[in-house]
């Protein structure tokens, strides 16, 4: 019994599961919330109208921090916010939003993706998905209408014509294939136009299975510092439909990585590509509770311990970095830790609970460790095996996202002196490593976080010493040369370096060439002179290809004119909808809304400059000319971070083009 | 004890008070006040805090504590005992909790009949507002560089004190 599906409905739980043929089994499932009062006898008249009007009985709670006695309230989300006003927020609630399905899976020991024999910590794992792919051609962001529709399957089927014929066919050959999967660009935008023409042409949707559509809402959200945007979604029951252009989890870890998120969060496919690793770590961390009977608050509000100001001060710092020397070196080894934050909450046993009873093992530890074991496997895996790349990546995600969610705000399991906690052991690791690297007379060049990057050897002796003293397992990467950019000031940039490593390949952070808002016709050109250094295995190498690398960036800005403007698009997540100053993305904003496309902050929009001075930008797909001294101005920017490789004489070479002021022009 | 904020205004023992006030006439009217290292004084912050780097932190009597949501500050306020709580309002925390608002604030004046509470924001906003219906003092100082002037009058339901204080401030007594 493989699970492809789950979701609540009619009082119970419905598992599609996939056995040669799909079967939808259904089972009577109310569960309970938990209800702790802090004085159960100045609320006894709530407690007794809560036996009397719904099924409530007496428990004993147990949560990470241990038993409360408490009540079982067999009702919903709705009566346990009334009953939390009621008790003047005087009361602890449990389990009142945790998924249904999800809380089923966990009590019962199951998952989806896997049998009941599965383990959802293995790296390998089958499926037998029947996948279709469904591409609409038309753009998502201009028509309402599906008039261009292609589908992969055992062929490939172009659909074309007028919108009623065209969605006829569609779901004649979806009813026909009967697929457990749909891979679908723009799926959750399209999902919706979809529906609407079914019903204005009086056709039958057959995207689910029994006729159901579970409805997420769209949402503009602050998540790292940044706007982000969820497009709403419709879910179809009993068939899995990954929208891969805007899913993330299926960018990074392709169908592997949607299906392993799905095993280890306890969430259906459908949920875990929609979801971000933060909400798929979170879930998880539920799935593990509930699994060992541990109550999942509502709410936080146990609060940080009350702190003298210097304690705080010197709690609260962050991770550790060196500023490197602006520059280019040769023999460079980068030591970075697997995995380095999970590694400490596992190993310095950091939870929640553990931050005043420091005995006893925590939750969080616990949840981990296996998590932890797993991406150690699959990264040792995918040396040798590419198929685990798409899990390893996710698990790295979910990882990395686990040490920032303990200091989340609204985090089930999470409390900031574990954050810090964290930050403050990775600190002395660092320092450690580095006071570990110079004893052994190699030269610390530049540290972040969890790197180290060296000159010396024997760098294995090195590692094995690091691994030994701090017990936390690491890597080494060895470069031929690399780049260590420098900031405005002149001082050391800490996330801006490239630089060839020993197979050959250039690694890159933070230039152009990495960077998502960069024009495809400036990151082409920084790729090809990546390409080129590429071939350099030192630094004397490198200036015998000094001239060819600047042709590169000559002939560049000669033939930026002719460039088609659609290679000239900035593409920027956009945090409002409204500037107090102007700029280039308030006026990018201002240009999609007159052509007619609604945009929400946390949208990513992509523009071209037409004028900077005056602030004038085009759609995409309307840009028919560019700002030429603005896209000069990026391609010696692009050169600039290049040209570091060199030495400081090389230096950007300003205006070859002669194009010394704004012009637009059209091509 | 008590902590003045400009010459003649003074937040008093037992009061709760709700301070809209430009960040440093705050931070001044804490570091100039040597009578505060005697007391047991809370600092509670939201999710930022535009006045802690500023305030002189040698007092070992100067405790801090950070809510995060609604709840956690619910706890924190159940808990105090400090001589002088000051809140540092954060309107995200009353995101989709503006429920809790009416409890809190009910909290403030509860506690403030034993301590010092000082409900503190640079401007307001209208969970502020929410709070500070049960504040006994409501005193706004307007920047200095206000060219409309440096008093601003609060509509609010709550009866009103007027009197000339300096800089023009106004204190709203609550009876």
């Amino acid at each position: 019994m493989w699970i492809l599906d789950s979701a609540y409905r009619n009082g119970g739980v419905d598992l599609w599961t996939k056995d040669r043929t799909v079967t939808r089994i259904h089972h009577d499932y109310v569960p309970p919330f938990y209800i702790h009062f802090h004085d159960p006898h100045s609320h006894h008249e709530m407690i007794d109208v809560l036996e009397e009007r719904y099924r409530s009985e007496e428990c004993t709670i147990k949560t990470i921090f241990g038993e409360f006695p408490g009540y079982s309230v067999y009702a919903g989300r709705d009566v346990a916010e009334a009953i939390e006003k009621q008790a003047n927020f005087d009361a602890d609630l449990y389990n009142v939003d945790v998924r249904r399905d999800q809380r089923f899976m966990a009590e019962q020991g199951i998952a989806p993706c896997s049998t009941e024999n599965d383990s959802r910590f293995s790296p390998e794992f089958t499926h037998e998905l029947n996948i279709a792919e469904v591409k609409v051609l038309d753009d998502p962001a201009l028509s309402a209408f599906c008039s261009d529709i292609e589908i992969i399957h055992d062929e490939t089927t172009l659909l074309t014509g007028q919108t009623k014929d065209v969605l006829a066919d569609l779901f004649f050959i979806i009813a026909s294939i009967d697929p457990d999967l749909i891979l679908m660009p723009d799926a959750d935008r399209w999902m919706p136009k979809i529906r609407k023409q079914a019903l204005k042409y009086d056709l039958d949707m057959p995207f689910s299975r029994n006729g159901k559509y579970r409805q997420m809402d769209s949402r503009s959200y602050w998540s790292y510092g940044r706007m982000e945007h969820k497009e709403s979604a419709l879910i179809p029951d009993g068939r899995i439909l990954i929208d891969t252009e805007q899913s993330f989890v299926y960018q990074e870890g392709g169908l592997e990585g949607v299906l392993m998120a799905a095993r280890i969060s306890g969430l259906s496919p459908n949920l875990s590509s929609r979801f971000t690793p933060g909400t798929l770590i979170s879930s998880y961390e539920v799935y593990e509770a509930v699994k060992r009977g541990i109550a999942v608050p509502f709410r936080k509000s146990d609060p940080e311990l009350v702190r003298h100001v210097a304690t705080l001060q010197a709690a609260d710092r962050g991770g550790m970095m060196f500023q490197p020397s602006p520059g280019i070196y040769e023999n460079v080894d980068e030591l970075d830790f697997t995995s380095m934050y999970p590694s400490i909450i596992v190993q310095s046993n950091l939870s929640p609970e553990t931050i005043e009873h420091t005995g006893r093992r925590g939750f969080l530890p616990v949840a981990l460790e296996p998590l932890l074991d797993l991406r150690i496997t699959t990264k040792r895996l995918k040396k040798i095996d590419p198929k685990f790349a798409g899990i390893d990546s996710i698990l790295k995600w979910m990882l990395v996202t686990c040490f920032g969610y303990t200091g989340y705000k609204n985090a089930k399991f999470g409390r900031i002196e574990v954050h810090e906690g964290i930050t403050g052991r990775s600190r002395d690791i660092l320092l450690k490593t580095k006071d570990i690297a110079e004893e052994m007379n190699f030269c610390v060049l530049h540290g972040i976080v969890d790197c180290l990057w060296v000159q010396g050897a024997p760098i294995a002796a090195l590692k094995e010493r690091v691994e030994h003293e701090t017990r936390l397992l690491s890597e080494i990467e060895h470069f031929d040369w690399i780049v260590f950019e420098p900031m405005n000031d002149g001082t050391g940039a800490y996330n801006r370096y490239f630089g060839r490593l020993s197979d050959g390949s250039i690694k890159v952070r933070g230039i152009a060439a990495r960077r998502h808002d960069t024009p495809e016709y400036v990151r082409d050109m920084q790729g090809r002179m990546l390409k080129v250094i590429a071939g350099a295995k030192s630094i004397a190498e490198l200036e015998q290809i000094q001239e060819e690398v600047k042709n590169i960036f000559r002939d560049s800005v000669k033939a930026l004119p002719a460039a088609p403007s659609k290679s000239m698009a900035i593409s920027r997540r956009i945090s409002r909808l409204t500037y107090a100053h102007r700029c280039l993305e308030g006026a990018a904003v201002q240009a999609y809304q007159k052509q007619g496309v609604e945009v929400a902050p946390g949208m990513k929009i992509r523009y071209v400059v037409t004028d900077a001075r005056r602030y004038q930008v085009r759609p995409e797909w309307v840009a028919d000319s560019f700002d030429i001294p603005f896209y000069t101005a990026l391609l010696e920017k692009a050169w600039t971070e290049i040209s570091f490789a060199f030495g400081k004489e090389a230096g950007p070479e300003k205006n070859p083009g002669n194009f010394s002021h704004p012009m637009a022009m059209s091509v | 004890m008590l902590i003045e904020l400009r010459r003649g205004m003074a937040l008093h023992p037992c009061t709760f008070n709700a301070v809209i006030a430009p960040e440093k006439v705050m931070v001044s009217a804490l570091n100039s006040n040597t009578d505060l290292q005697r007391f047991l004084f809370l600092y509670v912050s939201g999710n930022y805090s535009r006045l802690l780097s500023s305030i002189n932190r040698s007092s070992k009597n100067f405790e801090v504590q950070r809510a995060f949501t609604s709840h956690q500050l619910f706890t924190i306020l159940k808990e105090v005992s400090h001589t002088v709580l000051l809140l540092e309002h954060d309107p995200t925390l009353f995101e989709g909790a503006e429920n809790m608002l009416p409890q809190i604030a009910e909290m403030l004046k509860d506690i403030g009949r034993e301590s010092l509470v000082i409900l503190y924001t640079p401007s307001i906003d209208r969970s502020f507002s929410v709070l500070m219906r049960q504040a006994d003092h409501i005193i706004e100082i307007a920047p200095a560089e206000d060219p409309v002037g440096t008093t601003r009058h609060r509509s609010s339901r709550l009866h009103r004190t007027e009197g000339n204080h300096p800089y023009g401030q106004r204190t709203l007594e609550v009876t």
